[in-house]
């Protein structure tokens, strides 16, 4: 038995989709380094992908079917975690969110990152059934509901940007649910309509503080936008971004636009506008190339899923991947305004590369029981 | 698949989800193409200027030296400045104005201009917000690095004049260059920029090219609060020229102290010398502070100071023997008589007029302070006999005193190496009608005045010392001036290099060419001997005599208001125009005390005292009689 498994196991094995994750970790070590070359998060970043590949291969060889029939136990866990680091003695609180857990040997971790997972397999164990009708509104209400157990308590660190990455998972779900098109179309145009709405109102009643609002107008005009204020880092992004053109700046290290300290939070969630300075076009085109590769190797490992769980599982992981792709990148290049998600991959954070790898490992796991039944 | 699920469009769904990525993956890419393809250079250049900063290395200006070339009148020393970098501030300027002003004692009015002028900056320029800060706001900075960590302290050279006011309006005063000067092509074309240090009175302002020097400048990386991380490249600054005047201190600090010590304690004195124009001294009082203007005059007691000097009823910061026009009364005499004998309107040989008391033209009496009889011009001069040259001007007409001005140059500027110099008035068909609209016709009591030096002639004392001086060699007008020599000054870097500053080369007074004026030998020796007659002959200066030391010179009453009013505060403006020896002149002297009475009396003492010291300095023993003339 374990040697058939093993034996088909090493044929079935997404080796590319793996290999292909390791070396983002790898470029992205390399950008790490670049970002802060007299840090130790470099270092930190190889240990935590060692640390990353053990999980994603423990999971992987793992019958997903398994870890989704336990999911309800694994969600509850995820919610108690949330719970724990919202206490002040146990949570750490940096910038003011009190996100992260401290922890003996590998420092701080931040469980917002991780319950991701639960929350997909609870979706999956929900939504995985076999569908003959279209999604009723009894089944959306609970999909909403639990996506919002974890949202809310995230929204209590306080970590919107966190939150707003739990979006996809559930949309994504609902969509390959027989979602009616309808209310897919009704939501697109929803908020096309409402998104400008709510800011102009948001602006008259107040709601919108002034900060919030630059960080809006910087985006719509970033050369005339005030760049000593809150404009700056999208701007001070911006620019590290364009300088890099075709092939990467010339200028020394010690002059870069992180080792200045004009570029803010080079290592984590700017780390692709430290990539866009030192490699330039090219490398930040090469990049975009690996991840699209990356998603659209995960997508094909979806339609071959043997059940509508396992599609659903890497779906939903693929959903969030790209909607952090977009997000982080995004605010990089100034479209978006600033918000603190981390590029999947690439950014410097324990927490980010093991929640990714082992989002993975799920990925891997569907394709290996492609042909179990 | 391996699930049924057609009815769902599954596979649909799936296909548009993998759309969506490729579309948003594709978004990125455009968006990076026009950041760093299309934009790329205009960003790099951005990064590149938000951390380089061109930091100023102060050279500094030339020292002012007096004409022996080794005692110093005017140099620099070192102070400090707390200066802000614009690029450095986060914040509006507007929350910075009221804890600087608390902090460093400085005017919030002045730090409110001081933004506003630098608005229009390039950023990388900085901003004094503090000149001439004290250990007390030095260590304020340091204690305030956290809250305003754009606040620098630099060190720059400040410009120390002497005490007392002494030389100011010769040396005049330096300051920063003003934003409408900033805007003239002469500043414009050679680069000046805000905050420049540049002269801007007196010789300061005149020889400011070759005082000034060209600033260095430190090219440093600085990181995103301003800290400076490395010099990249560094030009030293080259020193402006040293300038020796043609200042003679202690005939300066004599002349300061007889104005002092006047009744009015205003007036002028200037020395000369008549044989090349170089100015041995130039007082003109009251004086003020040159400091005030390269020191204090960014701190609110400097301000006020300022202003108190614009209001004082004393213009102390008029230079009066280029900005005063004064009657020149009787000194005007010595050009009537020296024109006259060129004119023909009186010979040598026939030099003899009436005085009469006075003289009657129509209806009106004009009278002569004594009856002379009938003088001839020596003794007219000597006496200063008004009716003998009432007679003289009426047979010179206008257009005889007219000839005679622009001979003497009267109605133009000296050409003194100094700012803002102002033409005499003198008499014409012109000025009447300007000074009489009711009258405007030109009538022969007119020329009477006009010959004496009233109503019609108001002369700079630069001007009319020029005058006398030539007179008193022969005819040869130099141009008075105060610059003797510029010195050399090495090149400073390397000549392949862009900021190499070249050698700057000595130089000295460059319109040394005298316009001649042709006055016979007998002719000049006539008026001569009735100057000379004026302090060794019983004439208006008899108590200055110096026996073998012979002064020629000519006393001068200026009515400030009709007679019979000349009290007080209008009491008659005191002259004495003068050169000596007197048919061999080294020296030549003007003084005016305002408002003090007799010319005789006031002024020429005081020219005496000056006298003394040049007697004592180059015949190396005490002057002849030197107690009567002390005082």
């Amino acid at each position: 038995m374990v040697a058939i498994l093993e034996k088909r196991s090493l044929r079935d094995f997404d080796w590319l989709l793996a290999l292909l994750a390791i070396g983002i970790v790898g470029f992205g070590t390399w950008q790490i380094h670049n970002a802060q070359p007299t840090e130790a998060y470099w270092q930190k970043q190889l240990i935590g992908l060692g640390i990353a590949l053990v999980a994603m291969l423990t999971i992987a060889f793992t019958d997903y079917r398994k870890l989704v029939h336990f999911a309800p136990a694994f969600y509850i866990f995820g919610l108690i975690l949330l719970m724990i680091v919202l206490v002040p003695g146990i949570g750490m609180k940096i910038n003011g969110q009190r996100a992260w857990i401290k922890m003996p040997i590998i420092g701080q971790f931040q469980p917002s990152e991780f319950v991701k997972i639960p929350t997909v397999l609870m979706l999956a164990r929900f939504f995985g059934r076999p569908r003959t009708s279209a999604l009723t509104l009894r089944e959306m209400v609970a999909g909403i509901f639990i996506l919002a157990l974890p949202v809310g308590l995230i929204l209590l660190e306080p970590d919107s940007g966190q939150a707003i990455t739990y979006f996809p998972l559930l949309a994504v779900v609902l969509f390959l649910s027989a979602i009616k098109m309808r209310f897919v179309l009704a939501a697109v145009i929803l908020s096309v309509l409402l998104v400008p709405a709510a800011y102009i109102v948001g602006v008259k009643t107040g709601k919108i503080k002034n900060y919030q609002q630059e960080r809006i107008n910087v985006i719509l005009d970033p050369d005339n936008a005030d760049p000593r204020r809150y404009g700056y880092h999208t701007l001070q992004s911006i620019v590290t971004v364009g300088k890099g053109g075709l092939t990467g700046s010339r200028a020394p290290r010690e002059f870069s636009q992180s080792s200045l300290k004009f570029l803010p939070e080079p290592h984590s969630d700017f780390i692709f506008a430290v990539t866009a300075e030192n490699t330039g076009f090219l490398g930040c085109v090469l990049l975009l190339i690996a991840y699209a590769i990356l998603l659209s190797r995960l997508i094909t490992g979806a339609r071959r899923a043997p059940d509508r769980t396992g599609m659903l599982v890497i779906m939903a992981i693929v959903g969030g991947f790209a909607f952090q792709l977009f997000i982080n990148i995004g605010m990089a290049l100034g479209m978006l305004p600033v918000i603190g998600v981390p590029l999947p991959l690439m950014s410097a954070g324990l927490s980010s590369v093991l929640a990714t790898f082992i989002a993975i490992g799920f990925a891997i796991s569907v394709q290996l029981r492609r042909f179990v039944n | 698949m391996k699930f049924e699920d057609d009815s769902q469009n599954l596979r649909v769904r799936l296909r548009v989800i993998q759309i969506l990525i490729v579309l948003m993956l594709a978004v990125l890419g455009v968006r990076l193409y026009m950041l760093q393809i299309v934009k790329g250079g205009y960003y790099a250049e951005r990064a590149e200027n938000q951390r380089i900063r061109l930091l100023p290395i102060p050279a500094p200006r030339g020292a002012i030296l007096d004409r022996t070339g080794k005692k110093v009148l005017v140099d620099s020393q070192s102070i400090y400045n707390v200066i802000i970098s614009r690029e450095d501030v986060k914040g509006g300027f507007d929350s910075l104005i009221e804890p600087l002003a608390n902090g460093l004692n400085v005017d919030p009015e002045y730090l409110r201009e001081r933004f506003k002028e630098i608005a229009s900056q390039p950023a990388f320029e900085s901003i004094r917000v503090k000149e001439n800060a004290n250990a007390q706001d030095i260590s304020w900075v340091e204690a305030h690095t956290l809250e305003f960590p754009e606040l620098r302290v630099e060190q720059q050279p400040q410009r120390r004049y002497p005490e007392n006011g002494m030389l100011a309006h010769v040396l005049g005063y330096v300051g920063e260059i003003s934003s409408e000067q900033l805007e003239l092509p002469k500043f414009k074309s050679k680069g000046y920029k805000p905050g420049d240090i540049i002269g801007i009175e007196g010789i300061e302002a005149v020889y400011d090219d070759a005082l000034r020097g060209r600033d260095g400048y430190r090219k440093v990386v600085v990181d995103s609060r301003g800290h400076i991380q490395e010099e990249i490249e560094k030009v030293e600054p080259q020193a402006g020229q040293d300038l020796v005047t043609t200042i003679d201190l202690d005939l300066q600090a004599t002349a300061e102290e007889q104005l002092r010590n006047s009744p009015s304690k205003r007036g002028v004195i200037i020395a000369m010398d008549p044989n090349n124009g170089e100015i041995l001294a130039l007082a003109s009082a009251p004086t003020f502070d040159p400091n005030l203007f390269s020191q204090r005059i960014t701190s609110k007691e400097g301000r006020a100071e300022y202003a108190a000097l614009l209001k004082d009823p004393r213009t102390p910061l008029y230079n009066r023997a280029i900005q005063g026009r004064y009657p020149p009364g009787s000194t005007w005499k010595i050009p009537m008589a020296v024109a006259g004998l060129q004119q023909g309107a009186i010979s040598i040989d026939h030099s003899a007029l009436v005085c009469g008391g006075g003289i009657t033209i129509g209806n009106k009496f004009t009278r002569c302070m004594g009856n002379h009889g009938t003088p001839e011009l020596r003794m007219a001069i000597t006496k200063s006999c008004d009716g003998y040259f009432y007679r003289l001007g009426l047979k010179m007409t206008l257009n005889g005193i007219m000839q005679m001005v622009d001979e003497f140059d009267l109605n133009k500027r000296t050409g003194v190496d100094l700012p803002h110099e102002l033409i005499s008035w003198t008499p014409s068909q012109e000025f009447k009608a300007r000074f009489n609209p009711r009258d405007p016709e030109w009538r022969d009591i007119d020329t009477v005045y006009a010959s004496f030096g009233q109503v019609y002639d108001f002369v700079t004392p630069m001007a009319l010392l020029r005058t006398i001086a030539s007179i008193g060699v022969g005819g040869q007008m130099y141009i008075p001036h105060l610059m003797k020599e510029v010195r050399e000054i090495a090149a400073v870097g390397d000549p392949d290099k862009p900021d190499y500053r070249e050698a700057r080369p000595a130089h000295g007074f460059d319109r040394t060419q005298p316009k001649v004026i042709p006055i016979p030998e007998d002719q000049h020796h006539f008026v001569v001997e009735g100057m000379w007659g004026v302090v060794n002959n019983g004439g208006t200066a008899g108590k200055i005599k110096m026996a073998g030391f012979d002064i020629a010179g000519k006393t001068g009453t200026a009515q400030v208001v009709g007679l019979g009013k000349d009290t007080g505060e209008n009491k008659d403006h005191a002259w004495f125009v003068s050169f000596a020896p007197a048919y061999k002149p080294e020296i030549s002297v003007l003084a005016l005390i305002e408002n003090v009475g007799f010319g005789g009396t006031h002024a020429a003492p005081a020219a005496r005292a000056l006298y003394d010291v040049y007697y004592r300095n180059t015949r190396h023993e005490d002057p002849p009689g030197a107690l009567v003339a002390k005082k």
